[in-house]
Protein backbone atom coordinates (compact mmCIF):
# COMPACT_ATOMS: atom_id res chain seq x y z
CA UNK A 1 0.00 0.00 0.00
CA UNK A 2 1.35 3.21 -0.69
CA UNK A 3 2.20 5.12 2.41
CA UNK A 4 -0.27 8.16 1.29
CA UNK A 5 -3.56 5.60 0.81
CA UNK A 6 -2.03 4.62 4.02
CA UNK A 7 -2.13 8.02 5.70
CA UNK A 8 -5.89 8.67 4.28
CA UNK A 9 -7.08 4.92 5.78
CA UNK A 10 -5.29 5.98 9.61
CA UNK A 11 -7.44 9.28 9.32
CA UNK A 12 -10.50 7.68 8.07
CA UNK A 13 -10.02 5.62 11.33
CA UNK A 14 -8.88 8.11 13.52
CA UNK A 15 -12.33 9.94 12.32
CA UNK A 16 -14.34 7.04 12.74
CA UNK A 17 -12.70 6.38 16.70
CA UNK A 18 -13.46 10.42 17.42
CA UNK A 19 -17.20 10.15 16.19
CA UNK A 20 -17.92 6.50 17.96
CA UNK A 21 -16.28 8.34 20.92
CA UNK A 22 -18.46 11.53 20.80
CA UNK A 23 -21.61 9.22 20.03
CA UNK A 24 -20.68 7.58 23.61
CA UNK A 25 -20.42 10.89 25.41
CA UNK A 26 -23.91 11.98 23.85
CA UNK A 27 -25.91 9.25 25.09
CA UNK A 28 -24.11 8.99 28.28
CA UNK A 29 -24.28 12.69 28.82
CA UNK A 30 -28.26 12.56 27.54
CA UNK A 31 -28.36 10.03 30.79
CA UNK A 32 -26.56 12.39 33.14
CA UNK A 33 -29.19 15.39 32.53
CA UNK A 34 -32.13 13.33 32.08
CA UNK A 35 -32.10 10.89 34.95
CA UNK A 36 -31.98 13.80 37.06
CA UNK A 37 -34.53 15.60 35.58
CA UNK A 38 -36.99 12.96 35.78
CA UNK A 39 -36.42 13.03 39.71
CA UNK A 40 -36.63 16.69 40.09
CA UNK A 41 -40.05 16.87 37.81
CA UNK A 42 -41.37 13.97 40.23
CA UNK A 43 -40.49 14.95 43.24
CA UNK A 44 -41.07 18.88 43.19
CA UNK A 45 -43.55 19.22 40.27
CA UNK A 46 -45.61 16.23 40.57
CA UNK A 47 -45.35 15.11 36.88
CA UNK A 48 -42.36 13.98 34.82
CA UNK A 49 -41.96 13.00 31.18
CA UNK A 50 -43.52 10.48 30.04
CA UNK A 51 -41.14 9.19 27.59
CA UNK A 52 -37.94 10.18 30.06
CA UNK A 53 -37.86 6.90 31.54
CA UNK A 54 -38.59 4.47 28.68
CA UNK A 55 -35.91 6.85 26.82
CA UNK A 56 -33.40 5.85 29.28
CA UNK A 57 -33.80 2.63 29.61
CA UNK A 58 -33.45 2.79 25.95
CA UNK A 59 -30.10 4.35 26.47
CA UNK A 60 -28.58 1.62 28.58
CA UNK A 61 -28.68 -0.54 25.58
CA UNK A 62 -27.40 1.53 23.46
CA UNK A 63 -24.58 2.71 25.85
CA UNK A 64 -23.86 -0.83 26.79
CA UNK A 65 -23.82 -2.36 23.28
CA UNK A 66 -21.50 0.40 22.21
CA UNK A 67 -19.46 0.12 24.69
CA UNK A 68 -18.86 -2.99 24.19
CA UNK A 69 -18.08 -2.20 20.70
CA UNK A 70 -15.48 0.78 21.83
CA UNK A 71 -13.87 -2.57 24.33
CA UNK A 72 -13.26 -4.48 21.23
CA UNK A 73 -10.87 -1.67 19.56
CA UNK A 74 -8.81 -1.80 22.68
CA UNK A 75 -9.34 -5.64 22.92
CA UNK A 76 -10.79 -5.12 26.54
CA UNK A 77 -13.47 -7.26 26.21
CA UNK A 78 -13.86 -9.69 29.19
CA UNK A 79 -11.87 -13.20 28.59
CA UNK A 80 -10.74 -16.22 30.95
CA UNK A 81 -7.21 -16.48 29.07
CA UNK A 82 -5.80 -18.46 31.83
CA UNK A 83 -4.50 -21.04 29.20
CA UNK A 84 -2.89 -19.15 26.39
CA UNK A 85 -0.31 -16.92 28.66
CA UNK A 86 1.09 -20.60 29.06
CA UNK A 87 1.39 -21.47 25.59
CA UNK A 88 4.82 -21.33 23.43
CA UNK A 89 4.43 -17.78 20.52
CA UNK A 90 3.72 -20.05 17.68
CA UNK A 91 0.78 -22.33 19.57
CA UNK A 92 -0.04 -19.10 21.10
CA UNK A 93 -0.65 -17.63 17.67
CA UNK A 94 -2.80 -20.06 16.73
CA UNK A 95 -4.93 -19.52 19.88
CA UNK A 96 -5.26 -16.33 18.87
CA UNK A 97 -6.40 -17.01 15.56
CA UNK A 98 -8.60 -19.81 16.56
CA UNK A 99 -10.50 -17.37 19.59
CA UNK A 100 -10.52 -14.35 17.10
CA UNK A 101 -12.39 -16.51 14.25
CA UNK A 102 -14.47 -18.07 16.77
CA UNK A 103 -15.87 -14.81 18.07
CA UNK A 104 -16.24 -13.18 15.07
CA UNK A 105 -18.26 -15.85 13.49
CA UNK A 106 -20.25 -15.84 16.94
CA UNK A 107 -20.75 -11.92 16.97
CA UNK A 108 -22.08 -11.94 12.88
CA UNK A 109 -24.37 -14.52 13.60
CA UNK A 110 -25.97 -12.56 17.00
CA UNK A 111 -25.77 -9.28 13.83
CA UNK A 112 -27.62 -11.71 11.78
CA UNK A 113 -30.38 -12.91 13.90
CA UNK A 114 -30.81 -9.43 15.25
CA UNK A 115 -30.96 -7.80 12.16
CA UNK A 116 -33.69 -10.06 10.89
CA UNK A 117 -35.34 -9.76 14.48
CA UNK A 118 -35.16 -5.98 13.34
CA UNK A 119 -36.79 -6.57 9.82
CA UNK A 120 -39.68 -8.31 11.14
CA UNK A 121 -40.12 -5.73 13.27
CA UNK A 122 -40.00 -3.08 10.82
CA UNK A 123 -42.26 -4.74 8.47
CA UNK A 124 -44.95 -4.78 11.64
CA UNK A 125 -44.24 -1.30 12.72
CA UNK A 126 -44.68 -1.46 16.13
CA UNK A 127 -43.60 1.03 18.32
CA UNK A 128 -40.79 1.19 21.28
CA UNK A 129 -42.19 3.85 23.24
CA UNK A 130 -43.64 7.25 22.64
CA UNK A 131 -44.40 7.04 18.62
CA UNK A 132 -40.54 6.07 18.07
CA UNK A 133 -40.45 2.75 16.16
CA UNK A 134 -38.90 -0.89 17.70
CA UNK A 135 -36.69 -1.36 14.73
CA UNK A 136 -34.70 1.63 15.50
CA UNK A 137 -34.45 1.00 18.88
CA UNK A 138 -32.93 -2.83 17.67
CA UNK A 139 -31.22 -1.08 15.12
CA UNK A 140 -27.93 -0.66 17.75
CA UNK A 141 -27.62 -4.83 18.27
CA UNK A 142 -26.78 -5.76 14.60
CA UNK A 143 -25.04 -2.57 14.30
CA UNK A 144 -22.56 -3.31 17.39
CA UNK A 145 -22.37 -7.06 17.34
CA UNK A 146 -21.54 -6.78 13.29
CA UNK A 147 -18.99 -3.80 14.31
CA UNK A 148 -17.63 -6.53 16.61
CA UNK A 149 -17.13 -9.06 14.16
CA UNK A 150 -15.71 -6.74 11.76
CA UNK A 151 -13.55 -4.97 13.96
CA UNK A 152 -12.09 -8.45 15.47
CA UNK A 153 -11.45 -9.86 12.05
CA UNK A 154 -9.67 -6.43 11.35
CA UNK A 155 -7.63 -6.72 14.70
CA UNK A 156 -6.98 -10.16 13.46
CA UNK A 157 -5.96 -9.45 9.97
CA UNK A 158 -3.31 -6.43 11.43
CA UNK A 159 -1.62 -8.50 14.13
CA UNK A 160 -0.51 -11.62 11.82
CA UNK A 161 1.24 -8.98 9.22
CA UNK A 162 2.55 -7.25 12.29
CA UNK A 163 3.76 -11.04 13.10
CA UNK A 164 5.15 -12.22 9.22
CA UNK A 165 6.93 -8.52 9.36
CA UNK A 166 10.87 -9.24 9.93
CA UNK A 167 11.73 -7.75 13.26
CA UNK A 168 7.88 -5.72 13.53
CA UNK A 169 6.66 -5.85 17.56
CA UNK A 170 3.17 -6.02 16.50
CA UNK A 171 0.46 -3.45 17.11
CA UNK B 1 -21.42 -33.15 25.11
CA UNK B 2 -18.32 -32.03 22.87
CA UNK B 3 -19.82 -28.27 22.34
CA UNK B 4 -19.87 -27.08 25.94
CA UNK B 5 -16.42 -28.93 26.46
CA UNK B 6 -15.14 -27.36 23.19
CA UNK B 7 -16.66 -23.74 24.43
CA UNK B 8 -14.61 -24.30 27.48
CA UNK B 9 -11.28 -24.91 25.78
CA UNK B 10 -12.13 -21.56 23.83
CA UNK B 11 -12.94 -19.53 26.83
CA UNK B 12 -9.46 -20.91 28.37
CA UNK B 13 -8.02 -20.27 25.55
CA UNK B 14 -8.84 -16.65 25.48
CA UNK B 15 -11.82 -15.90 23.68
CA UNK B 16 -14.03 -13.43 24.64
CA UNK B 17 -16.65 -14.56 27.30
CA UNK B 18 -19.87 -13.11 25.57
CA UNK B 19 -19.05 -14.75 22.40
CA UNK B 20 -18.65 -17.93 24.47
CA UNK B 21 -21.70 -17.71 26.29
CA UNK B 22 -23.61 -16.09 23.31
CA UNK B 23 -22.47 -19.54 21.77
CA UNK B 24 -23.75 -21.76 23.82
CA UNK B 25 -27.35 -19.72 24.13
CA UNK B 26 -27.74 -20.50 20.24
CA UNK B 27 -26.46 -24.04 20.44
CA UNK B 28 -28.80 -24.73 22.96
CA UNK B 29 -32.07 -23.12 21.24
CA UNK B 30 -30.75 -24.87 18.16
CA UNK B 31 -31.42 -28.10 19.26
CA UNK B 32 -34.55 -27.23 20.75
CA UNK B 33 -35.46 -26.40 17.24
CA UNK B 34 -36.37 -22.54 18.68
CA UNK B 35 -35.95 -20.03 16.25
CA UNK B 36 -32.66 -18.03 17.30
CA UNK B 37 -34.39 -14.57 16.76
CA UNK B 38 -34.70 -15.08 20.57
CA UNK B 39 -31.55 -14.52 21.36
CA UNK B 40 -31.60 -11.20 20.06
CA UNK B 41 -34.73 -10.47 22.28
CA UNK B 42 -33.19 -11.25 25.01
CA UNK B 43 -30.30 -9.15 24.36
CA UNK B 44 -33.17 -6.31 23.63
CA UNK B 45 -34.10 -7.06 27.12
CA UNK B 46 -31.62 -4.79 28.04
CA UNK B 47 -33.55 -2.06 27.69
CA UNK B 48 -36.45 -3.00 30.10
CA UNK B 49 -34.58 -3.09 33.33
CA UNK B 50 -34.73 -0.26 34.83
CA UNK B 51 -32.21 -1.24 37.58
CA UNK B 52 -29.70 -1.36 35.12
CA UNK B 53 -29.13 2.11 34.85
CA UNK B 54 -27.33 2.47 37.41
CA UNK B 55 -24.53 0.83 36.02
CA UNK B 56 -23.34 3.65 33.67
CA UNK B 57 -24.11 6.55 36.25
CA UNK B 58 -22.35 4.51 39.03
CA UNK B 59 -19.54 3.74 36.82
CA UNK B 60 -19.16 7.28 35.08
CA UNK B 61 -19.19 8.74 38.65
CA UNK B 62 -16.31 6.47 39.76
CA UNK B 63 -14.34 7.23 37.19
CA UNK B 64 -14.37 10.88 37.40
CA UNK B 65 -13.76 10.65 41.26
CA UNK B 66 -10.49 8.49 40.47
CA UNK B 67 -9.53 10.95 37.90
CA UNK B 68 -9.82 13.96 40.47
CA UNK B 69 -8.51 14.86 43.43
CA UNK B 70 -10.77 13.00 45.65
CA UNK B 71 -8.84 10.17 46.52
CA UNK B 72 -5.90 12.19 47.80
CA UNK B 73 -8.30 14.31 49.61
CA UNK B 74 -9.31 10.88 51.26
CA UNK B 75 -6.24 9.98 51.91
CA UNK B 76 -5.59 13.18 53.97
CA UNK B 77 -8.77 12.76 55.55
CA UNK B 78 -8.63 9.32 56.94
CA UNK B 79 -4.98 9.77 57.47
CA UNK B 80 -5.83 13.46 60.26
CA UNK B 81 -8.82 10.78 61.92
CA UNK B 82 -6.66 7.47 62.00
CA UNK B 83 -3.25 8.37 61.56
CA UNK B 84 -2.57 8.22 65.55
CA UNK B 85 -2.84 4.72 65.75
CA UNK B 86 -0.08 1.76 65.43
CA UNK B 87 -0.59 1.02 61.53
CA UNK B 88 -2.35 3.72 60.92
CA UNK B 89 -1.19 4.23 57.73
CA UNK B 90 -2.26 1.16 56.88
CA UNK B 91 -5.66 1.13 57.91
CA UNK B 92 -5.87 4.51 56.42
CA UNK B 93 -5.24 2.22 53.19
CA UNK B 94 -8.00 -0.07 53.68
CA UNK B 95 -10.45 2.09 54.95
CA UNK B 96 -10.12 4.70 52.00
CA UNK B 97 -9.66 1.84 49.40
CA UNK B 98 -12.82 0.39 50.80
CA UNK B 99 -14.45 3.51 50.53
CA UNK B 100 -13.40 4.04 47.11
CA UNK B 101 -14.05 0.90 45.53
CA UNK B 102 -17.94 0.52 46.79
CA UNK B 103 -17.97 4.02 44.44
CA UNK B 104 -15.69 2.42 41.49
CA UNK B 105 -16.89 -1.44 41.11
CA UNK B 106 -13.55 -3.11 41.64
CA UNK B 107 -12.91 -2.47 38.24
CA UNK B 108 -9.46 -1.81 39.60
CA UNK B 109 -9.62 2.02 39.29
CA UNK B 110 -8.71 1.48 42.94
CA UNK B 111 -5.54 0.35 42.73
CA UNK B 112 -4.58 3.00 40.00
CA UNK B 113 -6.08 5.51 41.74
CA UNK B 114 -5.40 5.44 45.26
CA UNK B 115 -2.36 2.74 44.93
CA UNK B 116 0.03 5.65 42.90
CA UNK B 117 -0.87 7.54 46.54
CA UNK B 118 -0.65 4.93 48.86
CA UNK B 119 2.11 2.59 48.34
CA UNK B 120 4.92 5.01 48.58
CA UNK B 121 3.41 6.73 51.31
CA UNK B 122 3.91 3.48 53.11
CA UNK B 123 7.57 3.13 51.64
CA UNK B 124 8.76 6.25 53.30
CA UNK B 125 6.81 4.96 56.70
CA UNK B 126 8.92 2.06 56.67
CA UNK B 127 6.60 -0.50 56.16
CA UNK B 128 8.44 -3.75 53.98
CA UNK B 129 8.06 -3.60 50.65
CA UNK B 130 6.45 -6.82 50.95
CA UNK B 131 3.26 -5.56 53.09
CA UNK B 132 3.00 -3.14 51.14
CA UNK B 133 2.49 -4.42 47.76
CA UNK B 134 0.37 -7.05 49.45
CA UNK B 135 -1.63 -4.30 50.75
CA UNK B 136 -2.13 -2.09 48.19
CA UNK B 137 -3.12 -4.98 46.27
CA UNK B 138 -5.14 -6.72 48.59
CA UNK B 139 -6.74 -3.09 48.67
CA UNK B 140 -7.56 -2.83 45.41
CA UNK B 141 -11.12 -5.04 45.03
CA UNK B 142 -11.95 -4.43 49.15
CA UNK B 143 -15.07 -3.04 49.75
CA UNK B 144 -17.23 -4.47 47.05
CA UNK B 145 -19.03 -5.36 49.89
CA UNK B 146 -19.97 -1.91 50.63
CA UNK B 147 -23.01 -0.07 48.79
CA UNK B 148 -23.25 0.83 46.05
CA UNK B 149 -20.41 -1.46 44.88
CA UNK B 150 -21.01 -2.80 41.31
CA UNK B 151 -20.95 -6.53 41.90
CA UNK B 152 -24.12 -6.29 44.43
CA UNK B 153 -26.24 -4.77 42.23
CA UNK B 154 -25.20 -7.08 39.12
CA UNK B 155 -25.98 -9.44 41.63
CA UNK B 156 -29.43 -8.54 42.61
CA UNK B 157 -30.30 -7.91 38.69
CA UNK B 158 -29.14 -11.64 37.66
CA UNK B 159 -30.65 -13.64 40.95
CA UNK B 160 -34.23 -11.54 39.80
CA UNK B 161 -33.49 -13.03 36.41
CA UNK B 162 -32.60 -16.80 37.60
CA UNK B 163 -35.72 -16.98 40.01
CA UNK B 164 -38.62 -14.66 39.38
CA UNK B 165 -40.23 -16.34 42.58
CA UNK B 166 -38.08 -15.08 45.33
CA UNK B 167 -37.86 -11.47 45.88
CA UNK B 168 -33.94 -10.66 46.09
CA UNK B 169 -33.92 -7.30 46.31
CA UNK B 170 -30.82 -4.78 46.09
CA UNK B 171 -31.43 -2.68 48.73
CA UNK B 172 -31.54 -5.82 51.24
CA UNK B 173 -28.19 -6.87 50.19
CA UNK B 174 -26.65 -3.43 50.32
CA UNK B 175 -27.35 -3.69 54.56
CA UNK B 176 -26.65 -7.31 54.17
CA UNK B 177 -23.07 -6.43 52.72
CA UNK B 178 -22.26 -4.15 55.78
CA UNK B 179 -21.01 -5.93 58.62
CA UNK B 180 -19.36 -8.70 56.73
CA UNK B 181 -17.69 -5.86 54.92
CA UNK B 182 -16.47 -4.00 57.88
CA UNK B 183 -15.43 -7.33 59.19
CA UNK B 184 -13.10 -7.73 56.39
CA UNK B 185 -11.50 -4.08 56.83
CA UNK B 186 -11.47 -4.99 60.63
CA UNK B 187 -8.77 -7.96 59.90
CA UNK B 188 -7.16 -6.79 57.78
CA UNK B 189 -6.31 -3.87 60.18
CA UNK B 190 -5.54 -6.40 62.79
CA UNK B 191 -2.84 -7.83 60.40
CA UNK B 192 -1.66 -5.14 59.85
CA UNK B 193 -1.15 -3.81 63.43
CA UNK B 194 0.73 -6.43 63.67
CA UNK B 195 3.05 -5.85 60.33
CA UNK B 196 3.54 -2.09 61.21
CA UNK B 197 7.38 -0.91 61.25
CA UNK B 198 8.66 -0.82 65.07
CA UNK B 199 10.63 1.80 64.77
CA UNK B 200 8.85 4.55 62.98
CA UNK B 201 9.42 7.21 66.07
CA UNK B 202 6.34 8.02 68.04
CA UNK B 203 2.97 8.14 66.47
CA UNK B 204 1.92 11.35 65.14
CA UNK B 205 -0.45 12.39 67.62
CA UNK B 206 -4.15 13.00 66.49
CA UNK B 207 -4.40 17.20 65.23
CA UNK B 208 -7.79 18.72 65.18
CA UNK B 209 -6.20 21.43 63.65
CA UNK B 210 -5.33 18.99 60.81
CA UNK B 211 -8.95 17.18 61.22
CA UNK B 212 -10.59 19.86 60.87
CA UNK B 213 -8.57 21.58 57.59
CA UNK B 214 -9.20 18.28 56.00
CA UNK B 215 -12.97 17.90 56.64
CA UNK B 216 -13.03 21.63 54.82
CA UNK B 217 -10.73 20.49 52.02
CA UNK B 218 -13.48 17.35 51.42
CA UNK B 219 -16.17 18.99 52.36
CA UNK B 220 -17.77 18.41 48.69
CA UNK B 221 -17.11 14.84 48.59
CA UNK B 222 -18.49 14.11 52.01
CA UNK B 223 -21.95 13.97 51.51
CA UNK B 224 -21.56 11.68 48.75
CA UNK B 225 -22.45 8.37 50.93
CA UNK B 226 -24.90 10.01 52.84
CA UNK B 227 -26.88 11.20 49.65
CA UNK B 228 -26.46 7.55 47.96
CA UNK B 229 -26.95 5.78 51.52
CA UNK B 230 -29.29 7.65 52.91
CA UNK B 231 -31.52 8.02 49.87
CA UNK B 232 -31.63 3.99 49.26
CA UNK B 233 -31.84 3.08 52.73
CA UNK B 234 -34.62 5.90 54.14
CA UNK B 235 -36.75 4.78 50.96
CA UNK B 236 -36.63 8.10 49.24
CA UNK B 237 -35.07 7.69 46.45
CA UNK B 238 -34.68 4.34 44.23
CA UNK B 239 -31.21 3.02 43.21
CA UNK B 240 -31.10 4.46 39.69
CA UNK B 241 -32.04 7.51 41.14
CA UNK B 242 -29.19 7.42 43.90
CA UNK B 243 -27.37 6.66 40.83
CA UNK B 244 -27.85 9.75 38.63
CA UNK B 245 -27.69 11.74 41.71
CA UNK B 246 -24.70 10.40 41.99
CA UNK B 247 -23.68 11.21 38.44
CA UNK B 248 -24.68 14.35 38.27
CA UNK B 249 -23.35 15.90 41.65
CA UNK B 250 -19.95 14.79 41.00
CA UNK B 251 -20.37 15.81 37.72
CA UNK B 252 -21.16 19.33 38.86
CA UNK B 253 -18.29 19.61 41.66
CA UNK B 254 -15.38 18.08 39.92
CA UNK B 255 -15.73 19.72 36.22
CA UNK B 256 -17.96 22.63 37.38
CA UNK B 257 -17.19 24.06 40.67
CA UNK B 258 -13.26 22.65 41.94
CA UNK B 259 -12.41 22.76 38.54
CA UNK B 260 -10.01 19.74 38.19
CA UNK B 261 -11.12 18.12 35.55
CA UNK B 262 -11.17 19.89 32.18
CA UNK B 263 -13.98 19.54 29.91
CA UNK B 264 -12.07 18.82 27.61
CA UNK B 265 -10.65 15.64 29.09
CA UNK B 266 -14.41 14.80 29.68
CA UNK B 267 -15.14 13.06 26.53
CA UNK B 268 -12.44 10.19 27.51
CA UNK B 269 -13.37 9.14 30.82
CA UNK B 270 -16.97 8.97 29.72
CA UNK B 271 -15.59 6.68 26.58
CA UNK B 272 -12.90 4.60 29.59
CA UNK B 273 -15.61 4.16 32.02
CA UNK B 274 -18.51 3.15 29.33
CA UNK B 275 -15.82 0.54 27.95
CA UNK B 276 -16.19 -1.21 31.36
CA UNK B 277 -19.84 -0.75 31.87
CA UNK B 278 -20.11 -1.97 27.73
CA UNK B 279 -17.87 -4.66 28.49
CA UNK B 280 -19.90 -6.15 31.29
CA UNK B 281 -23.05 -5.53 29.63
CA UNK B 282 -22.48 -7.18 26.52
CA UNK B 283 -22.19 -10.37 28.53
CA UNK B 284 -24.99 -9.93 30.72
CA UNK B 285 -27.18 -9.03 27.77
CA UNK B 286 -26.04 -12.57 25.78
CA UNK B 287 -26.55 -14.41 29.49
CA UNK B 288 -29.95 -13.28 29.49
CA UNK B 289 -30.48 -15.55 26.56
CA UNK B 290 -28.85 -18.39 28.06
CA UNK B 291 -30.19 -18.20 31.73
CA UNK B 292 -33.31 -18.29 29.52
CA UNK B 293 -31.84 -21.76 27.98
CA UNK B 294 -30.50 -23.04 31.31
CA UNK B 295 -33.90 -22.32 32.86
CA UNK B 296 -35.84 -23.89 30.30
CA UNK B 297 -33.95 -27.30 30.40
CA UNK B 298 -34.05 -27.48 34.28
CA UNK B 299 -30.90 -28.10 34.88
CA UNK B 300 -30.22 -26.57 38.11
CA UNK B 301 -32.84 -28.76 39.08
CA UNK B 302 -31.08 -31.88 37.42
CA UNK B 303 -27.96 -30.97 39.44
CA UNK B 304 -29.95 -30.25 42.82
CA UNK B 305 -31.59 -33.24 42.63
CA UNK B 306 -28.06 -35.51 41.11
CA UNK B 307 -26.24 -33.73 44.40
CA UNK B 308 -28.94 -34.85 46.97
CA UNK B 309 -28.17 -38.10 46.45
CA UNK B 310 -24.75 -37.19 48.16
CA UNK B 311 -24.34 -34.00 49.80
CA UNK B 312 -27.11 -34.19 52.80
CA UNK B 313 -27.48 -30.88 54.64
CA UNK B 314 -26.70 -27.29 54.52
CA UNK B 315 -23.40 -27.39 55.87
CA UNK B 316 -21.89 -29.51 53.49
CA UNK B 317 -23.45 -27.94 50.87
CA UNK B 318 -21.97 -24.77 51.89
CA UNK B 319 -18.37 -25.80 52.43
CA UNK B 320 -18.35 -27.36 48.73
CA UNK B 321 -19.72 -23.95 47.47
CA UNK B 322 -16.76 -22.48 49.13
CA UNK B 323 -14.43 -25.06 47.69
CA UNK B 324 -16.27 -24.37 44.45
CA UNK B 325 -16.09 -20.40 44.33
CA UNK B 326 -12.87 -20.84 44.86
CA UNK B 327 -11.69 -22.54 42.13
CA UNK B 328 -14.25 -20.16 40.20
CA UNK B 329 -12.61 -17.19 41.30
CA UNK B 330 -8.95 -18.15 40.42
CA UNK B 331 -10.64 -18.69 36.55
CA UNK B 332 -13.02 -15.87 36.38
CA UNK B 333 -13.51 -12.20 37.29
CA UNK B 334 -16.71 -11.58 39.71
CA UNK B 335 -19.09 -9.75 36.25
CA UNK B 336 -18.37 -12.76 34.36
CA UNK B 337 -18.65 -15.15 37.36
CA UNK B 338 -22.28 -13.59 38.62
CA UNK B 339 -23.77 -13.87 34.94
CA UNK B 340 -22.68 -17.51 34.39
CA UNK B 341 -22.64 -19.31 37.51
CA UNK B 342 -25.48 -17.52 39.33
CA UNK B 343 -28.83 -18.39 37.70
CA UNK B 344 -27.21 -22.18 38.42
CA UNK B 345 -26.21 -22.17 42.23
CA UNK B 346 -29.06 -20.05 43.10
CA UNK B 347 -31.69 -22.65 42.50
CA UNK B 348 -29.62 -25.77 44.25
CA UNK B 349 -28.77 -23.22 47.07
CA UNK B 350 -32.28 -22.35 47.65
CA UNK B 351 -33.20 -25.83 48.09
CA UNK B 352 -30.41 -26.54 50.09
CA UNK B 353 -32.23 -23.44 52.66
CA UNK B 354 -29.82 -20.97 51.87
CA UNK B 355 -31.41 -17.88 52.15
CA UNK B 356 -30.63 -15.98 48.54
CA UNK B 357 -29.38 -12.44 49.97
CA UNK B 358 -26.65 -14.81 52.06
CA UNK B 359 -25.61 -16.62 49.16
CA UNK B 360 -24.84 -13.29 47.46
CA UNK B 361 -22.74 -11.77 50.14
CA UNK B 362 -21.07 -15.41 49.91
CA UNK B 363 -20.35 -15.54 46.61
CA UNK B 364 -19.28 -11.76 46.43
CA UNK B 365 -16.32 -12.47 49.30
CA UNK B 366 -15.42 -15.61 47.22
CA UNK B 367 -15.14 -14.02 44.47
CA UNK B 368 -13.26 -10.96 45.92
CA UNK B 369 -10.46 -13.67 47.06
CA UNK B 370 -10.13 -14.62 42.88
CA UNK B 371 -8.54 -11.05 42.21
CA UNK B 372 -5.65 -11.92 44.35
CA UNK B 373 -5.13 -15.44 43.22
CA UNK B 374 -3.41 -16.33 39.96
CA UNK B 375 -4.17 -17.26 36.99
CA UNK B 376 -6.20 -14.83 36.36
CA UNK B 377 -6.60 -12.89 39.20
CA UNK B 378 -6.84 -8.94 38.17
CA UNK B 379 -5.56 -6.84 40.82
CA UNK B 380 -2.02 -8.83 40.65
CA UNK B 381 -1.86 -7.55 36.99
CA UNK B 382 -2.88 -4.64 37.34
CA UNK B 383 -0.30 -3.89 40.67
CA UNK B 384 2.00 -5.56 38.63
CA UNK B 385 2.16 -3.14 35.94
CA UNK B 386 1.87 0.14 38.21
CA UNK B 387 4.62 -0.90 40.32
CA UNK B 388 6.29 -2.08 37.89
CA UNK B 389 7.05 -5.52 39.94
CA UNK B 390 6.51 -9.23 38.55
CA UNK B 391 3.53 -10.89 39.03
CA UNK B 392 5.20 -13.30 41.16
CA UNK B 393 6.42 -11.24 43.41
CA UNK B 394 3.01 -9.45 43.67
CA UNK B 395 1.46 -12.53 44.58
CA UNK B 396 4.09 -14.12 47.32
CA UNK B 397 3.34 -10.20 48.95
CA UNK B 398 -0.63 -11.11 48.73
CA UNK B 399 -0.20 -14.92 50.45
CA UNK B 400 -1.06 -13.51 54.02
CA UNK B 401 -3.32 -11.61 53.19
CA UNK B 402 -4.95 -14.32 50.93
CA UNK B 403 -5.80 -16.33 54.39
CA UNK B 404 -7.14 -13.81 56.05
CA UNK B 405 -9.75 -13.49 53.60
CA UNK B 406 -10.42 -16.88 52.93
CA UNK B 407 -10.55 -16.45 57.16
CA UNK B 408 -13.39 -13.76 56.79
CA UNK B 409 -15.11 -15.76 54.31
CA UNK B 410 -15.14 -18.46 55.96
CA UNK B 411 -16.37 -16.80 58.78
CA UNK B 412 -19.07 -15.02 56.32
CA UNK B 413 -20.55 -18.48 55.23
CA UNK B 414 -21.02 -20.28 58.37
CA UNK B 415 -22.72 -17.50 60.31
CA UNK B 416 -25.12 -16.04 58.13
CA UNK B 417 -26.72 -13.82 60.55
CA UNK B 418 -23.63 -11.81 60.68
CA UNK B 419 -25.25 -10.98 56.89
CA UNK B 420 -28.61 -11.41 57.48
CA UNK B 421 -29.17 -9.57 61.01
CA UNK B 422 -29.33 -6.21 59.79
CA UNK B 423 -31.82 -6.98 56.98
CA UNK B 424 -33.96 -8.78 59.16
CA UNK B 425 -33.80 -5.99 62.08
CA UNK B 426 -35.18 -3.91 58.65
CA UNK B 427 -37.86 -5.79 57.76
Amino acid sequence: MSSSAAGALARTVRLLHRCEDGVLAVLLGSMVLLAPAQIVLRNFFGTSLSWGDPLLRMLVLWVGLLGALAATRGDRQIRVDALSRALPPRARLAARVTTQLFASFVAGLVAWVALRLMLSEFAYGSSAFAGVPAWLCQAVIPFAFGGIALRQLVQLAEELRGASAPGADGP
Amino acid sequence: MIAPLLLVLLALLGAPLFAVIAASALLGFQREAIDLQVVAIEIYRLSEMPVLLAIPLFTFAGYLLGESGAPARLVRLTHACLGWLRGGLAIVSLATCALFTAFTGASGVTIVALGALLYPALRSADYSERFSLGLVTTSGSLGLLFAPALPLILYGVVAQQASPEVAVRIDDLFLAGLLPGVLMVLMLSLWSVFQAPAKTGPAEPFSGREALAALRESAWELPLPFVVLGGIYGGVLALSEAAAVTAVYVLVVLVGIRREIPLAKLPAIMRESMVLVGAILIILGVSLASTNYVIDTEVPTRIFEALQQHIDGKLTFLILLNLFLLALGMMLDIFSALVIVVPIILPIALGYGVDPVHLGIVFLANMQIGYITPPVGMNLFIASYRFEKPVMEVYRATVPFFFILLATVLLITYWPDLSLALVAARH
